[in-house]
């Protein structure tokens, strides 16, 4: 794959004058070490980060992170330090098309988010498992195998978990579903990857296209499924999420579903149909879902598993434009939800508030922050001009062009509940008049860098796609963000958002959180492992039982054998139980050679 | 050298005549002749052997005239095992029977008939001399079974004798109609006159039944097993140390022969009834056996069970008729011999300990008599079937032989009568190893009632109550050890059961070329 890229550049050069929409920007390159994993840096800085000061060890965050960034848009294709793994042939640091594109994304996020950090008073300790998270994510999408990947998988499971863990409260009851939800994914992915390696015999990427079809193909959808929050699965999302540090939120929102996206595409790179529409339903589910929260951080991470929703689709349907608008969609993304769980970080931290009910007139209060959000919720929205248009759009057009109508119109559908759920969002925090004045901090320095830097991207990416297209994966080429039809079908189903927003409003008001899978899946899961555990436990007492009255009978018939069978002969015979004297009933010598002659009467009589 | 096969018989015979003859001048020559002759034997049988392991399958006309007319005698992969095996019991015995006695002259020549009787059995090619050989074997053990003193003795051998006469004269009756079908009484000529004869024929029918109950009554299978118990039980320890490991083993190496070197798999193909029926009455001897062996106080009357159980299932393995099952068979029927002797001298030694042979009297022995304890516990568990010990190679290869005969049943009744196995001897070694020695009071009495039992007044006991030990010393009992002998017999059977199971693949490659003839 990594080869294709250089010829896959000089032919954009060349389209480049005969389409506008192509796009006239080639990637720089440079010659950057690659004698160590980009990830190696970070969780250097990770490990140290809690003995230096506060503000030294945010510093060299932020340099870490946007030096990976850096670092792998400087990188050139190809495959680096090869090593034996455990016996195995290893990759560990794998440069192309794709992995790039989520090592630089990953890398400037992750300097953006610890700047957030550091203006957000969290802890260095917090910070330092966050690095962990963000290098074991950057391990696992440079991987060139799926051992490397699947080891740096387990790490990210655990140190996300312990990144939730550290706000204490609320956060360990929903960072042990957390983990016990990733243990299980973790699980489901190893052993279709095990089950993939006896069948091709080698585990680097580069060794078959994509996982082996069948069995180990159902286990890493279903495995992979579990962090990208497929629909029935992610329900330790919108738990967790919203739980911790706001600024551990921000990371948490970037890394783990976004490496599932990426590892799906490892494992389906010609797409799924079922996958495909897998994507669709997780962005129609979650945005119904979405729609229905108040509080603004769980409102988010609904969101996240409908926008992620969008990416699955885009991998599912597997065209090379859809896999560019699938990446393309990954990096909008990571920048404006990074985005809005910044600007939803500053608002509980400044108002102690939670949920969107007792908000309202935050635009005053909060100006940067409100400038930011709105940069955010359109690019999210899709409206023409952010970011998310141009990637959204490119997922719906080759849904549309392979004439998958189902997975068009659903994820238009969605489209429209994504405005009206940021319209709610925007319209109870920062529009509607309040009864209470805020008289509260503004968000301070560092945060407002990091929010209008990402926001300003998200603006600059929405007007000028081509920047971001040189880094794709796929082809662009059939991507035309802004013909009519698109900008038409844009404003469109913002109208329609601005209008079922007004419509839906009351009613939305008094609808609760409303029923996930949750409701069955908790009670199913507990009252099943108790029936199970009480079941298994019954039926052992039980065996239990039977087999010590079984072994204490045979015990006393074989310490006194005439009395025991002294009661049946009494009752069969109705003689006297005395005539039967110990000893009694071996055979006499008569008896023997009546047996004899029986035995033999009896053979003669078979065989003849 | 193949003149050693004949005098396999001959040597044993001479020998036998002389404690008998000068017994009257030399009151005590019958140990040393016995000895004498057992180690010729030995060497004999290692002669045997030695020209089986290199020359393979070899036949020997007796007094020059041709099969099959003449008598043959066979040394093939089987016979020479088996040869060697009784030479190695007869030199146990022997040397026990020096302390253990019975010492009087005729028991040692009665002991030689008996090892000449067997080592015809394994050795002739012939059915008739066949049936000379068993009745030999028979009469031997009958006469031994009686030296055991008291009644009881002579009832069991009396039992014995008549029960015993039956089965052989029923054998001679199947042989009488076979001979009458074939006119041939050699084994090799009579396998292809038979397939000509029809193996449908009434005659050839008749006799195989008659031929396979009388051997069954000498194998001892459940219903037919009445006499062995008390035979085994009421017989001096060195008797029935030598008849369990070798008498019913002669009975079914010649079921074997009969089933494979006379009537051929090609009979089960013809007639599929006769070896079901065996297998099933096998079968039943297995689960029968092992269930009377665990109801059993009296520890020689438990292993003759045990032998009655085990012996079933090495006719199982024989009438399964495959080469898997069949090779199971004859593994276990050395390994039983070896760890059967083992455990009855065993038994016997431990008993002189322990002041009885029931399994209550065995408590506390592990600390009194530590060595043979721990062989006799580990001749237990070879037995149950424990790996590596020579009795899962045989039980494996059985279970495997019935299970790739489609024989499930078998495997079964294999898999419980381990289980039963392992309930009756883990009851003694539970006894031996975890419970503590009766209470020294009764222990003075019971010394001081049989005369017996010092070593446990000499150690004082585990309590090491001083006032009973010197109570006990006071009744004047005699300290009764285990024997030098008795320690070698028993710690060599247990590392022979064990040795043996190691080799097991090397022992199966010496029966494979026979079976190989015959699949």
């Amino acid at each position: 794959m990594s080869a294709a890229v250089a010829p896959f550049v000089a032919g954009l050069a060349a389209r480049a004058t005969v389409l506008a929409s192509e796009p006239s920007v080639s990637l720089p390159t440079a010659d950057v070490p690659t004698v160590v994993p980009p990830a190696a840096a970070i969780l250097a800085v990770a490990i140290v980060l809690p003995v230096l000061s506060r503000k030294l060890g945010h510093a060299l965050g932020v340099l870490a992170t946007g030096g990976v960034s850096l670092w792998s848009l400087l990188a050139p294709a190809g495959a680096y330090l090869d090593v034996t793994f455990l016996g195995f042939d290893a990759l560990l640091f794998n440069v192309d098309a794709f992995s790039r594109l989520m090592g630089v994304i990953f890398g400037l996020i992750g300097a953006a988010a610890v700047l957030y950090s550091y203006s957000s008073d969290a802890s260095n300790r917090q910070t330092a498992f966050a690095l962990g998270y963000v290098g074991t994510s950057v391990g696992a999408v440079f991987a060139g195998d799926w051992l490397t990947m699947i080891f740096f998988w387990e790490l990210m499971a655990v140190t996300s978990t312990l990144l939730v863990w550290d706000y204490g409260g609320e956060a360990v009851r929903a960072g042990f579903r957390y983990a016990v939800y990733h243990g299980l994914g973790g699980s489901l992915l190893m052993a279709a990857i095990v089950w993939h390696y006896t069948e091709v015999g080698s585990f680097l990427f580069s060794a078959s296209d994509g996982i082996v079809a069948g069995i180990p193909a159902a286990l890493a959808a279903v495995g992979i499924g579990v962090n990208v929050g497929f629909v029935g699965l992610h329900t330790w999302l919108p738990d967790t999420y919203p739980r911790p540090h706001v600024a551990a939120s921000v990371f948490l929102s970037v890394y783990t579903t976004k490496t599932g996206v990426y590892g799906l595409a490892r494992a389906f790179p010609d797409g799924n149909l079922a996958v495909a529409y897998m994507g669709a339903a997780m962005a129609l589910v979650g945005v119904v879902y979405a729609l229905l929260q108040n509080d603004m951080r769980r409102l988010l991470s609904y969101h996240i598993q409908s926008q992620v929703g969008y990416m699955v689709a885009g991998v599912g349907v597997g065209t090379a434009l859809a896999t560019a608008g699938a990446f393309a969609h990954v990096f909008n993304h990571i920048l404006y939800k990074a985005l809005l769980f910044m600007t939803a970080g500053v608002v509980i931290s400044r108002t102690g508030k939670q949920s969107l009910k007792y908000l309202g007139g935050l635009g005053r209060a909060l100006p940067v922050t409100a400038l930011a959000f709105t940069a955010a919720a359109l690019s999210i929205s899709g409206f023409p001009g952010f970011n998310g248009f141009v990637s959204k759009g490119m997922i719906t057009a080759a849904a549309h062009k392979e004439h998958l109508d189902g997975i068009f119109y659903i994820l238009l559908a969605a489209g429209v509940g994504t405005f009206m759920s940021f319209i709610k969002f925007g319209y109870y925090a920062f529009l509607r008049e309040s009864d209470s004045t805020w008289a509260i901090q503004r968000s301070v320095t560092g945060q407002r860098v990091a929010m209008l830097g990402v926001a300003t991207l998200c603006v600059l990416l929405g007007l000028y796609p081509d920047a971001l297209f040189a880094l794709l994966p796929g082809s662009t080429a059939d991507a035309h963000p802004f013909t009519l039809s698109h900008l038409g079908e844009g404003f469109l189903l913002a109208a329609l958002g601005v209008v079922g927003f007004a419509l839906l409003k009351t009613p939305l008001s008094k609808i609760g959180n409303g029923i996930d899978v949750d409701v069955v899946i908790e009670p199913a899961t507990f009252y099943g492992m108790r029936g199970l555990v009480r079941g298994t436990t019954e039926l052992f007492a039980a065996v239990d039982r039977a087999v010590v009255a079984a072994a204490s009978t045979a015990l006393a018939a074989a310490g006194d054998p005439y009395g025991a069978i002294r009661g049946p002969a009494v009752a069969l015979l109705g003689s006297e139980g005395e005539s039967l004297q110990d000893g009694g009933l071996r055979a006499t010598i008569a008896t023997s050679v009546l047996l004899v002659v029986v035995v033999l009467a009896a053979t003669l009589v078979g065989l003849l | 050298m193949t003149d050693a096969i004949a005098l396999l018989v001959a040597v044993p015979i001479v020998f036998a005549l002389f404690p008998i003859a000068f017994g009257g001048r030399w009151e005590h020559m019958g140990w040393g002749t016995a000895a004498l002759g057992a180690l010729v034997h030995l060497g004999l049988s290692l002669t045997v052997a030695a020209t089986v392991l290199s020359g393979g399958r070899f036949t020997y006309a007796v007094g020059g005239y041709t099969p099959p007319f003449g008598i043959e005698l066979v040394g093939d992969g089987v016979s020479a095992v088996l040869v060697v095996l009784t030479s190695l019991v007869t030199v146990a015995v022997v040397a026990y029977a020096r302390r253990a006695g019975p010492h009087s002259n005729t028991f040692y020549s009665e002991l030689l008939v008996l090892t000449a009787g067997i080592s015809g059995v394994f050795v002739t090619g012939d059915v008739f001399n066949l049936y000379v050989f068993i009745e030999i074997t028979g009469l031997a053990t009958y006469a031994l079974v009686a030296t055991g003193r008291g009644p009881a003795a002579a009832l069991a051998s009396l039992k014995y004798l008549l029960v015993g006469t039956v089965g052989a004269s029923l054998y001679l009756l199947g042989v009488g109609y076979l001979y009458v079908a074939t006119g041939t009484l050699n084994m090799a000529d009579l396998a292809s006159q038979l397939s000509s004869v029809g193996y449908g024929s009434p005659l050839v029918l008749t006799g195989f039944g008659l031929i396979v109950v009388g051997l069954a009554v000498k194998a001892a299978l459940f219903p037919l097993h009445t006499w062995q118990p008390g035979a085994y039980a009421e017989s001096p320890d060195s008797v029935t140390a030598y008849i369990s490991a070798l008498v019913s083993t002669a009975a079914a190496y010649a079921l074997f022969r009969i089933i494979y070197a006379v009537f051929t798999p090609a009979f089960d193909a013809a007639v599929p009834f006769a070896l079901d029926a065996l297998v099933i009455l096998a079968s039943v001897s297995v689960v029968v056996g092992s269930v009377l062996a665990v109801l059993q106080s009296d520890l020689k009357r438990m292993l003759a069970y045990s032998s009655v159980a085990q012996f079933g299932l090495i006719v199982a393995g024989f009438a399964i008729a495959n080469a898997t099952a069949v090779t199971g068979g004859l593994v276990h029927l050395i390994g039983h011999a070896v760890m059967k002797a083992g455990l009855f001298v065993g038994v016997g030694a431990l008993a002189g300990v322990a002041g009885g042979r029931t399994v209550d009297d065995f408590a506390g022995l592990a600390e009194r008599a530590p060595l043979v304890s721990a062989a006799f516990a580990v001749l237990a568990f070879a037995l149950v079937g424990v790996p590596p010990a020579i009795g899962f190679a045989g039980k494996w290869h059985i279970v495997l032989g019935a299970v790739e005969g489609g024989r499930w049943g078998v495997a079964l009744v294999a898999v419980v009568s381990t289980l039963l196995t392992l309930a009756y001897f883990a009851r003694v070694v539970e006894r031996m190893y975890f419970r503590d020695a009766p209470a020294p009071a009764e222990e003075s009495v019971a010394a001081a009632a049989d005369g017996g039992d010092a070593e446990l007044a000499s150690d004082g006991g585990s309590d090491g109550d001083g006032d009973a030990s010197g109570a006990a010393s006071d009744a004047g009992a005699e300290p009764e050890t285990i024997s030098m002998t008795a320690r070698i017999i028993v710690v060599g059977a247990a590392v022979a059961a064990v040795g043996v199971g190691l080799v097991a693949t090397d022992l199966i490659a010496v029966f494979e070329p026979v079976l190989e003839v015959y699949f």
